[in-house]
């Protein structure tokens, strides 16, 4: 822990007795600079998230300057989260502290690398590394680590260790000389390359490089016998796949044990050196001294069935369809077009419907040899004529590729295995280059449009950019999460951050309500998948099912797949590669990916914020239950400067204006519900007062006597001493706190609703008392039921309910806060009443024809 | 717009990432483009040529944008500048709105967002012409 922080902790220490007794303005002065400032980053991050969409220019100034004013804010988070809950939230500065100066790092244009000495685990590499480990290193992590797919362990031998390498045998040198030479006609081109490799087949393997690669090769083996496992080792030279032009040129070496290590090391770096891509690099321009080569180190893939998989046909894109190659054992053989394979041609659409099958006669396979090395054999005669994939296998293949695809928004063309265990491994993915096979495609998109009719246009905001086709798939539970299929466009009501783990999987988002700046919206573009938020009606116009097109480019929703429009994604110029894309790529990855997702899990604290965004999650999160536990405990000592409520209903109600929340004269002791101009308690009182809801059925007691006996002499078992007070509510134009205490119940809402939607939540908490445990429970049942059927996201644990809602826009939280308010009058003495299971059912109907009948 | 009626535009900006982004897409709607990252390289091509259209960054190494645009419009009054920048602030845009900028865009800005200014600058030149 730094010193600064302990110097916090004393500041604090000193402070912590009359920071208990902080004011209630003061307190929610500090807590609405909160939302302020989390409002702020969360723009500030949304706007350098656009900046990757490509319709803007910018420069590294913008990078910087945006860079320390989120910093800047989210200091300012930690610093008043602080001053709300004195010394509880240092520890926020130590995070903020480490994740700050990598973005230093960054910006002054030092890449954070973490262990990139010689070789690195995929676990570690991202893309941002691609200049470190090759383009074919780079992608293989990415579709590991970030989007889940299964690929092969491995780590990767760095461009670093290739010049330690070349540097230590002094390899440059002596390439200069026999290249002179050669320039003097004295060997031949052949010879050239030939002595070139010989220097390096020949070399050493630096000691502190051979260390390295070994103790990479332990970690790999993870306790399993050294013996059993094999390698295989591929090329990924620097710029290898980006270009594509060198596809297939290099080594990769299969079924190696490890005792071969170094040597098939050597021969991948040999092959940069081969005949055929000496010549290419001297058509081309290019020079060999700019060469340079990562390689790839992985454990071997025993494949039982592989092959090639083409997302999108490359010699005939408009076809559209995906064309898979497959045969019995090891690949290499159909990657280098050596063997015939079966050509399945799919569908490219979800369930990705089989179109036309060619199966070959394949005698012969590539297999591991016992000891190493691999050699062609006889396949089963049974099996030469059959097929290798099985439909699932096929679905499998197409939708792997198709999620690659939709990441790296290019077509792909993948290499992939069938494991003995049946997974699906992916062994090598880049971009397939069809740019100019497709510009011919799109040559006039404004007349390919018309045929489409327009299911909405201009709703709502842009969160993401990108255009998608997909089936429209409507979540409205958790359970349709995990329903949710691959390749459909995500269709919700609200945006949440839940929505999240099937992000990657969905084509396109479309939410009725929410925010661009929300956290959904940052998860979305994270994995840059076409996003827009707040359309208002798509779930209403939108069928489960539908084909429709998402132009998040334009704002325009199509019926029907317009391929072309998605083509011209394919089409456009990329600038992904960059230096300002990049820096701005790296720095955004240290600011706006969330970890932290649900606040119940265990890296919901200050240690597993690993960026900007999880800090600002984190104290957003907290303030408002701070705001919550500290209102708790200082009911009753500030009721002196309340004014009571004169109301219909007998409600002991106190209220405390702390700015805006009540009209007419501070000196009048009692307030009318109509002097009530705070926002959602005004909404609040509409539900509470709804006819009929207080006497929908008549208790057994006289109302009156019941709530003046009850209110006034609190049973000490119910509640702590703390708890017992005055009916209380804290209010100002947009805020209100309200603890209330009917019959034996407590219930607390809180809530903030403003212009800005972002600020905006509801938070809500019953506990309840007096009947045995299973009518509580029944009640308990029924309020969540009726909460999460208003779209609160809804928790109980046993007799206490809490309910929350956040992020919409003021009308639609007002309504929310009449259901509150309905809510608390109808089950007020419910539990009293629920004798039967049965009873939750009618109850729920009883309080949905209240609602229907006066909250519109 | 015939090849030889071309808008000539010039473009100074000491960040080289925005002449790359820049000059293609313009170059694509049809305008006759040079760029620069160096102020008086800038300068000394505005003194050999007239330009219909000048685009310049203010806060730059060496020659600020502020004295370039103030050379530019001595040397060719019917230059139509537009200051690109980003540390936009009422001054610096009131400054340059009485130097004669034609218009004045915060960075980061949209492809889109220039065009239309440049569309602007364009008719205002043709209207003179």
């Amino acid at each position: 822990m730094s010193t600064f922080t302990n110097l916090l902790k004393k500041v604090f220490r000193d402070r912590k007795k009359s920071a208990s007794q902080v004011p209630f303005t003061v307190l929610f002065n500090v807590f609405q600079k909160i939302l302020e400032y989390n409002n702020q980053v969360l723009e500030l991050m949304a706007e350098m998230g656009t900046k990757l969409g490509g319709t803007y220019i910018f420069d590294q100034q913008y990078i910087r300057s945006t860079c320390h004013h989120i910093a800047d804010t989210v200091y300012k988070l930690i610093y008043n989260l602080n001053t709300m809950a004195p010394k509880r939230y240092l520890n926020l500065y130590d995070a903020f502290g480490a994740i700050n100066s990598d973005i230093e790092e960054e910006l002054a244009g030092r890449p954070v690398i973490p262990q990139a000495e010689y070789t690195m685990p995929y676990s570690v590499i991202t893309d941002d590394f691609t200049d470190v480990v090759g383009a074919k290193n780079a992608n293989l992590a990415e579709i590991k680590n970030l989007l889940g797919l299964k690929a092969p362990e491995g780590f990767a031998i760095t461009i670093r260790a290739f010049k330690a390498f070349m540097e230590y045998n002094r390899l440059q040198t002596k390439m200069d000389a026999l290249n002179a030479a050669w320039q003097k006609g004295d060997p031949s081109k052949n010879q050239l390359a030939e002595e070139i490799r010989r220097l390096i087949l020949e070399g050493t393997v630096p000691q502190l490089l051979e260390k390295e690669i070994y103790s990479s090769l332990d970690r790999l083996y993870q306790g399993v016998n050294p013996e059993e496992i094999m390698l295989a080792l591929r090329s990924s030279a620097f710029g290898e796949d980006r270009e594509h032009t060198f596809a297939g040129q290099y080594l990769s070496l299969l079924n190696e044990p490890r005792g071969n290590v170094l040597q098939a090391y050597k021969s991948i770096l040999a092959s940069l050196f081969s005949d055929s891509v000496m010549e290419y690099r001297r058509q081309k321009g290019l020079m060999d001294y700019q060469e340079s080569m990562a390689v790839a180190c992985q454990l071997m893939v025993d494949a039982k069935v592989s092959g090639v998989l083409y997302t999108l046909d490359p010699r005939a894109p408009d076809r559209d369809v995906m064309l898979i190659n497959a045969t019995w054992g090891l690949g290499a053989p159909v990657v280098a077009g050596e063997v015939r394979a079966d050509l399945y041609t799919l569908d490219r659409e979800e369930p990705y419907p089989l179109k036309s099958l060619d199966v070959v006669r394949k005698p012969e396979q590539l297999a591991p040899k016992k000891g190493g090395g691999t050699d062609m054999r006889m396949v089963h005669q049974d099996l030469q004529t059959k097929t290798c994939l099985t439909d699932e296998q096929m679905k499998q293949i197409a939708e792997a590729g198709l999620m690659i695809e939709r990441y790296f928004k290019r077509p792909q063309d993948i290499e992939w295995a069938i494991d003995h265990e049946d997974n699906l491994v992916v062994l090598q993915a880049r971009s397939l280059n069809i740019k100019d096979k497709v510009s011919k495609l799109v040559c006039d998109i404004s007349s390919v449009l018309d045929d489409f009719p327009v299911i909405f246009r201009n709703k709502g905001s842009i969160a993401q950019e990108g255009i998608s086709t997909g089936k429209v798939f409507l979540v409205k539970t958790e359970e349709d999460l995990d329903r949710f299929p691959s390749d459909a466009v995500l269709v919700a009501a609200y945006t949440s951050p839940r929505l999240g783990k099937v992000i990657k999987k969905a084509r396109a988002i479309i939410t009725d309500v929410g925010s661009p700046t929300g956290h959904m919206a940052t998860i979305a573009r994270e994995f840059r998948v076409p996003t827009i938020v707040n359309t208002g009606i798509a779930t209403q116009l939108l069928r489960p099912g539908q084909m429709i097109t998402v132009d998040a480019r334009e704002n325009v929703v199509y019926e029907g797949a317009v391929k072309a429009l998605c083509y011209y994604e394919f089409a456009e110029e990329t600038f992904e590669t960059t230096y300002e894309y990049r820096l701005l790529q790296r720095v955004l990855k240290k600011i706006v990916p969330l970890n932290l997702l649900n606040p119940s899990e265990k890296n919901f604290t200050p240690s597993g914020c690993k960026t900007l965004h999880d800090i600002t999650r984190y104290v957003h999160e907290k303030a408002v239950s701070e705001l919550i536990e500290l209102e708790y405990a200082k009911i009753g000592d500030t009721a002196n400067s309340g004014r009571k409520l004169k109301f219909d209903i007998p409600l002991d109600l106190i209220l405390i204006d702390i700015g805006g929340g009540i009209s007419g004269p501070a000196s009048v002791s009692e307030v009318k519900p109509h002097d009530v101009i705070s926002v959602p308690m005004k909404a609040f009182l509409k539900g509470l007062s709804v006819p009929g809801a207080w006497d929908t059925e008549p208790m057994s007691v006289d109302f009156g006597s019941f709530m003046s006996s009850l209110t006034r002499t609190f049973s000490s078992s119910m509640a702590t001493p703390k708890y017992v007070g005055q009916n209380l509510a804290v209010l100002s134009k947009e805020y209100v706190n309200i603890n209330l205490r009917l019959g034996y119940h407590f219930n607390m809402v809180v809530a903030y609703i403003s212009e800005n939607l972002n600020d905006n939540y509801a938070y809500f908490r019953f506990l309840g008392g007096v009947t045995d445990i299973s009518r509580r429970s029944r009640r308990a049942k029924l309020m969540a039921e009726i909460l999460a059927k208003h779209n609160f996201r809804v928790d109980i644990r046993g007799d206490l309910v809490t309910a929350r809602i956040k992020k919409l826009e003021l009308t639609l939280m007002e309504k929310k806060m009449k259901i509150l308010g309905l809510l608390v009058a109808f089950t007020r003495q419910l539990d009293v009443k629920m004798n039967h299971e049965q009873e939750i059912e009618r109850l729920k109907n009883v309080f949905q024809d209240l609602k229907n009948d006066h909250i519109k | 717009m015939g090849d030889e009626q071309k808008t000539k535009i010039l473009i100074l900006d000491d960040e080289p990432i925005v002449l790359k982004r820049l000059k293609p897409a313009l170059e694509k709607s049809g305008y006759d483009v040079e760029a620069f990252s160096r102020s008086l390289e800038a300068l000394n091509r505005i003194m050999e040529q007239n330009f219909d259209i000048v685009i310049t960054d203010l806060k730059m190494e060496g020659l600020d944008g502020m004295e370039f645009l103030t050379r530019v419009k001595d040397r060719s009054p019917v230059t139509e500048v537009i200051v690109i920048t980003g540390f936009a602030t009422m001054e610096t845009a009131k400054e340059s709105f009485k130097k004669g900028v034609f218009d004045f865009l915060a960075k980061p800005f949209k492809f889109g967002e220039i065009k239309e200014v440049l569309a602007k600058a364009e008719s205002k030149i043709k209207g003179k012409r």
